[in-house]
C-alpha cells in the first residue's frame, strides 16, 4: 500500500504532474513580473489552471509522426525520456523519513541519471529526420560533452567533504559551515546544470532564432506534452538534487520538512528564471570556450580547495 | 558645388543647374557618357549611388534614367539623368554596379520591374518581385494588372513551383555524402524584417548567405499611381508601419514641392513632433528586436511598455495607434489640442524613468557584448560604397543625417548632433540607436518648448494653422524629397503629369538593416 502511494502519489507520478504543473504556471507567473506583463490571468485563480488546460489541450491534439521517420525511434523517446527523469525521485530524500532507495551510491546513480537525459534528448533530434532537429540534435550532444565534466566535478565535492556518498548522510552533515565551503562548487553546479537543461544563456540547442525549435522542431501533441514533462520533471530532480547536495535538502531554519526543500526549489526556480530574464543566448563556440577553458579548470580547482578544506577546516582527516 | 557643376559641364550635356541647396541636377545627351560622368564624380569625392530609378515616358518612347550620387560627408550631391529607348530588346545601359557596389540591388529592381537591362552587371538576376511577375515587367506603363490578378491560383502555383525546383536543384548540387546542408532563416516578418536568408551550412559552420527580399512587394509605386495625392498616403504609410509618419513626411513634401506651397511654421514644427515620436516608436521596436534575435524577450517587453505610451499620443492626435495617416501634403492633418503636449510629456517621463535599467541590464550587457561587440562589422569605407545610411552609417562613424545635411520641416530650428559610435559592430548599431532615443527625447522637449511658446505668444494658431490648401490637381513637375526616418535615408522621387489622377513614380531606399547582430 505504501509502495503503491509512493509510486503513483508522492514522490511519484502524481507529484511529479503536479509539479510540472505549477511550476510551469509559476515560471509563466514570474518571467511575466519581470517582463512587466501579466501572464496567464484568465482561468482559475491568477491564471493558475490555464497549465492543466494547455496540458489537456496537448494530450486530445494529433501526435503526428512524419513519414520518412523511423516511427519506433520517433516514439519511444517521448516515453523515455519522462520515465527516465522521474526515476530520479527514488533517490532524492524528500522528507527526513522518505527516501525510496537509500543507498550508498546516490551520488553517482544521481549523477547518471541526470546526466544521460540530454543523450535521450538527442536521440529525438537524430530520429526526427529534419534538418533543424538534426542541427538541435548536434548542438545538445556538443553542449553535453562540455558541460558533463564540470557537472561531475561539482557534483562529487559534498561526497568528497562528507566522505559519503549517502544522499541522507550528505543531507544530515550539512551545517552553515560546510555550505559556505561549498559554495563555490554549487555555484559551478549551477551552472553546469544550466548548460545540462539546455537553460539560458546555454539553450542553443532549441535556439528558435536560428534552429526554428531545435530538436522539438517535429514534436505535436502527446509526444510535445510527454518531452516537455520530462523536461519539468529534470527541472524537478535537479533542483531537489542541488538542494541535497549542497544547501541542505529538507533541512529548515526550525524544523525539517518537506516545505523547506520546496522554499529552496522554488528560490532556484526564481535565480534560473532571473538568468534567463537578463542573459542572451551565447553562441556555440563560446559557450564551448567558456566550458573548456573556464569551468572544467574552475571544478578542478574546487577539488582541491574541497580537499584543503576537508583537511585543514572540518577536521575529517 | 560649382566644381562639381563644371565637372559635369565637361561633358555633353542638356542641362546643368543647381537644386534645392545641395544637389545639382544634370541631364546627359549621350548614355554611353554615363559611366566617364559616374566615374568622374566618384572621383570628385561622391562615392555613393543612392538609387537607379527609371521614369517610363511612354508617348515619348524613352526611359528616363535617374541616378541619385551623394557625398555623405561634404553634403553634395548630384542628380544625373539621362534618356534610353524604350523598347523592350533596346532599352540597355551601362550598369555601374562594378564602379559603386550599392547599385548592384537598384539595377537589379529596375531590370525587373522596368526591363531595363543593365550591360557589364555581375548578377542580373530578377528580385523583389515575386516568381509570377517574373518577364513581365510590370512597372511598365500598359501592364495588365487586372489580368494578371485575375490568373490569382497559376500565379500561386507558379511561385509553389519556382519553390520546388529550388529545393530540387539544391539538393542535386549539395548531394547527401557529408555534413552540407541548405537552410531556410525565413521569411520572416515582423520582428526581424520581411526577408529570407538561404544559408548554407556545413555542420555549424555558415559557408554562405544569400538573402532574398522579395516577400512583401505590394508594387508600391503602383499603388501610389493609382490614387491621388492623398489616397496615396495611405499606401505610403505602409512602406514601413513601426514608422508610419516620416514616410508620410517625406512625401507630402514632395508633392507641395510640386505644387509650390509652403506650409506654416507651426505644420513644420508639428511634422518634427511627429516624425520623433515615429522614431522613437520604431527605435523601442528595433532595440526589442535586437535582444529577441539572441534570445531574450526582456527588453522587447520593456519596450513594449514604453512604447505604449507613445502611440498614446498618436492615438490622441490621430485616432490610430499604428497608422496614423497624419501627416497629409499642406501640413498636418489634425489641430492640436494642447492637452497633447502633456501626454507626450508623461511619455517622456516614462521613458526617462525606464532608461536607467535599460542602460544597466542591457547596454552593458555583458553576454550581449560577448555576441555582438565584434559581429558584423562595417567599416566607414563601405559604408560610402554601399551607400548605407541611418543608423548603419552613423555606427561606423559616419556622420550623415538629413536631418542636418538638408533640414527640413522645422529641425533648422533644433539644436542637434550627429550621434555616431566608432567601431560599426551591431552592438555600435545598438548603441546608436540608445543614443538617438536620447536625442529624440531632447528634440521632442525642444519642440514641446517651442509649441507653448508659439501658442502663448500667439505667434501659432493651433486650430488653424496646422493646413494650407494644395489643389488637388497638381502641375506636371518633378521632385525629390528626403528625409531622415528611423531605419536610415528615404528618398522620394516623385514625378507628376498633367492628368488626373496625378501620376507618380517613386524610389525609395532603405538601408540595409539596422541594429541586428546576426549571430
Amino acid at each position: 500500500m505504501e509502495l503503491l502511494f509512493n509510486i503513483y502519489v508522492f514522490p511519484g507520478t502524481l507529484f511529479v504532474l503536479v509539479w510540472t504543473v505549477f511550476v510551469f504556471w509559476f515560471f509563466r507567473k514570474f518571467m511575466a513580473y519581470l517582463h512587466k506583463r501579466i501572464g496567464p490571468h484568465y482561468n482559475g485563480p491568477a491564471g493558475s489552471l490555464q497549465t492543466l488546460y494547455d496540458l489537456s489541450k496537448l494530450l486530445s491534439k494529433e501526435s503526428i509522426t512524419p513519414h520518412n521517420v523511423n516511427p519506433y525511434l520517433f516514439s519511444a523517446i517521448p516515453i523515455l525520456a519522462p520515465t527516465i527523469a522521474i526515476l530520479t525521485v527514488v533517490l532524492i530524500p524528500w522528507t527526513p523519513e522518505l527516501t525510496i532507495v537509500d543507498t550508498s551510491y546516490g551520488v553517482l546513480a544521481l549523477v547518471v541519471l541526470i546526466g544521460i537525459e540530454p543523450f535521450l534528448l538527442f536521440l529525438t533530434g537524430f530520429g526526427s529526420n529534419n534538418k533543424y532537429s538534426f542541427l538541435g540534435g548536434i548542438r545538445i550532444l556538443t553542449q553535453m560533452i562540455s558541460m558533463e565534466t564540470s557537472f561531475f566535478l561539482s557534483a562529487l565535492s559534498p561526497a568528497l567533504l562528507f566522505g559519503t556518498m549517502n544522499l541522507i548522510e550528505i543531507t544530515e552533515a550539512n551545517t552553515w559551515l560546510t555550505t559556505l565551503i561549498l559554495l563555490p562548487g554549487a555555484i559551478l553546479f549551477f551552472i553546469s546544470i544550466l548548460g545540462v537543461l539546455e537553460q539560458p544563456p546555454f539553450n542553443i540547442p532549441d535556439a528558435e532564432q536560428e534552429i526554428v525549435y531545435g530538436f522539438y522542431t517535429e514534436y505535436s501533441g502527446t509526444n510535445y506534452f510527454l518531452l516537455k514533462l520530462a523536461e519539468f520533471g529534470e527541472f524537478l530532480v535537479v533542483f531537489a538534487a542541488t538542494i541535497t547536495l549542497f544547501f541542505g535538502g529538507y533541512r529548515g531554519l526550525f524544523f525539517d520538512s518537506f516545505l523547506c526543500l520546496f522554499v529552496k526549489m522554488l528560490i532556484m526556480a526564481m535565480l534560473m528564471l532571473a538568468i534567463r530574464a537578463s542573459t542572451p543566448r551565447i553562441r556555440l563556440n563560446q559557450m564551448l570556450a567558456f566550458a573548456w577553458s573556464y569551468l572544467v579548470p574552475l571544478s578542478f580547482l574546487n577539488m582541491v580547495w574541497i580537499v584543503i578544506a576537508r583537511l585543514y577546516i572540518v577536521g575529517g582527516g | 558645388m560649382e566644381k562639381l557643376k563644371e565637372l559635369i559641364g565637361t561633358f555633353d550635356v542638356a542641362y546643368v543647374e543647381n537644386y534645392k541647396k545641395v544637389w545639382i541636377k544634370a541631364k546627359l545627351n549621350k548614355a554611353s557618357d554615363l559611366l566617364g560622368v559616374a566615374q568622374a564624380l566618384k572621383d570628385e569625392g561622391l562615392k555613393s549611388l543612392v538609387t537607379v530609378s527609371p521614369t517610363d515616358f511612354p508617348e515619348e518612347n524613352k526611359f528616363e534614367m535617374n541616378y541619385f550620387f551623394e557625398d555623405l560627408l561634404t553634403r553634395r550631391n548630384a542628380w544625373i539623368k539621362v534618356d534610353i529607348p524604350r523598347e523592350l530588346d533596346r532599352c540597355e545601359i551601362d550598369s555601374l554596379t562594378p564602379m559603386f557596389p550599392g547599385a548592384n540591388w537598384h539595377e537589379r529592381e529596375a531590370y525587373s520591374v522596368f526591363g531595363v537591362k543593365f550591360t557589364g552587371h555581375p548578377e542580373l538576376e530578377y528580385f523583389l518581385i515575386s516568381q509570377d511577375y517574373y518577364g513581365k515587367f510590370p512597372f511598365r506603363k500598359g501592364f495588365d494588372w487586372k489580368a494578371h490578378e485575375a490568373n490569382l491560383i497559376e500565379n500561386m502555383n507558379t511561385i509553389f513551383e519556382s519553390f520546388e525546383n529550388e529545393h530540387v536543384e539544391n539538393e542535386k548540387r549539395i548531394g547527401h555524402a557529408g555534413s552540407r546542408t541548405m537552410l531556410n532563416w525565413g521569411p520572416t516578418h515582423p520582428a526581424s524584417g520581411p526577408i529570407r536568408l538561404k544559408v548554407e551550412v556545413d555542420g555549424e559552420d555558415i559557408i554562405s548567405v544569400k538573402p532574398d527580399i522579395g516577400y512583401v512587394w505590394r508594387a508600391l509605386e503602383h499603388l501610389v499611381e493609382e490614387k491621388d495625392f492623398i489616397g496615396a498616403l495611405v499606401a505610403l504609410e505602409r512602406i514601413c508601419f513601426m514608422d508610419n509618419t516620416n514616410s508620410m513626411l517625406c512625401y507630402a513634401q514632395a508633392v507641395e514641392e510640386i505644387a509650390g506651397k509652403e506650409i506654416t511654421p507651426f505644420a513644420a514644427m508639428m511634422r518634427v513632433v511627429l516624425g520623433e515620436i515615429g522614431r522613437i516608436v520604431s527605435h523601442l521596436m528595433g532595440m526589442g528586436g535586437f535582444f529577441n534575435n539572441m534570445g531574450l524577450m526582456t527588453l522587447f517587453m520593456w519596450a513594449l511598455d514604453v512604447r505604449e505610451y507613445f502611440l498614446d499620443v498618436l492615438e490622441d492626435y490621430s485616432g490610430a495607434r499604428i497608422a496614423t495617416a497624419s501627416i497629409e501634403p499642406g501640413g498636418v492633418r489634425y489641430p492640436l489640442d494642447v492637452n497633447l503636449l502633456d501626454t507626450l510629456e508623461k511619455a517622456i517621463q516614462k521613458y526617462e524613468d525606464t532608461r536607467t535599467e535599460f542602460y544597466t541590464i542591457f547596454l552593458k550587457n555583458p553576454t550581449m557584448k560577448m555576441r555582438a561587440a565584434k559581429t558584423g562589422i562595417i567599416t566607414a569605407e563601405e559604408v560610402e560604397s554601399f551607400a548605407l545610411c541611418g543608423i548603419v552609417a552613423r555606427a561606423s562613424g559616419v556622420k550623415t543625417d538629413i536631418r542636418l545635411d538638408e533640414p527640413y520641416a522645422a529641425y533648422d530650428k533644433i539644436d542637434m548632433d550627429y550621434m555616431t559610435a566608432e567601431n560599426g559592430s551591431a552592438m555600435n548599431r545598438f548603441e546608436v540607436l540608445f543614443k538617438e532615443m536620447d536625442q529624440s527625447m531632447s528634440i521632442l522637449k525642444q519642440a514641446i518648448a517651442d509649441l507653448r511658446r508659439g501658442i502663448e505668444s500667439g505667434e501659432y494658431d493651433p486650430q488653424k494653422d496646422h493646413m494650407v490648401k494644395i489643389p488637388k490637381k497638381l502641375p506636371a513637375g518633378e521632385a525629390i524629397s528626403r528625409v531622415e526616418w528611423s531605419r536610415g535615408e528615404l528618398m522620394i522621387h516623385l514625378v507628376t503629369q498633367d492628368t488626373i489622377p496625378p501620376e507618380d513614380q517613386s524610389a525609395k531606399r532603405q538601408p540595409y538593416h539596422d541594429g541586428r547582430a546576426p549571430a
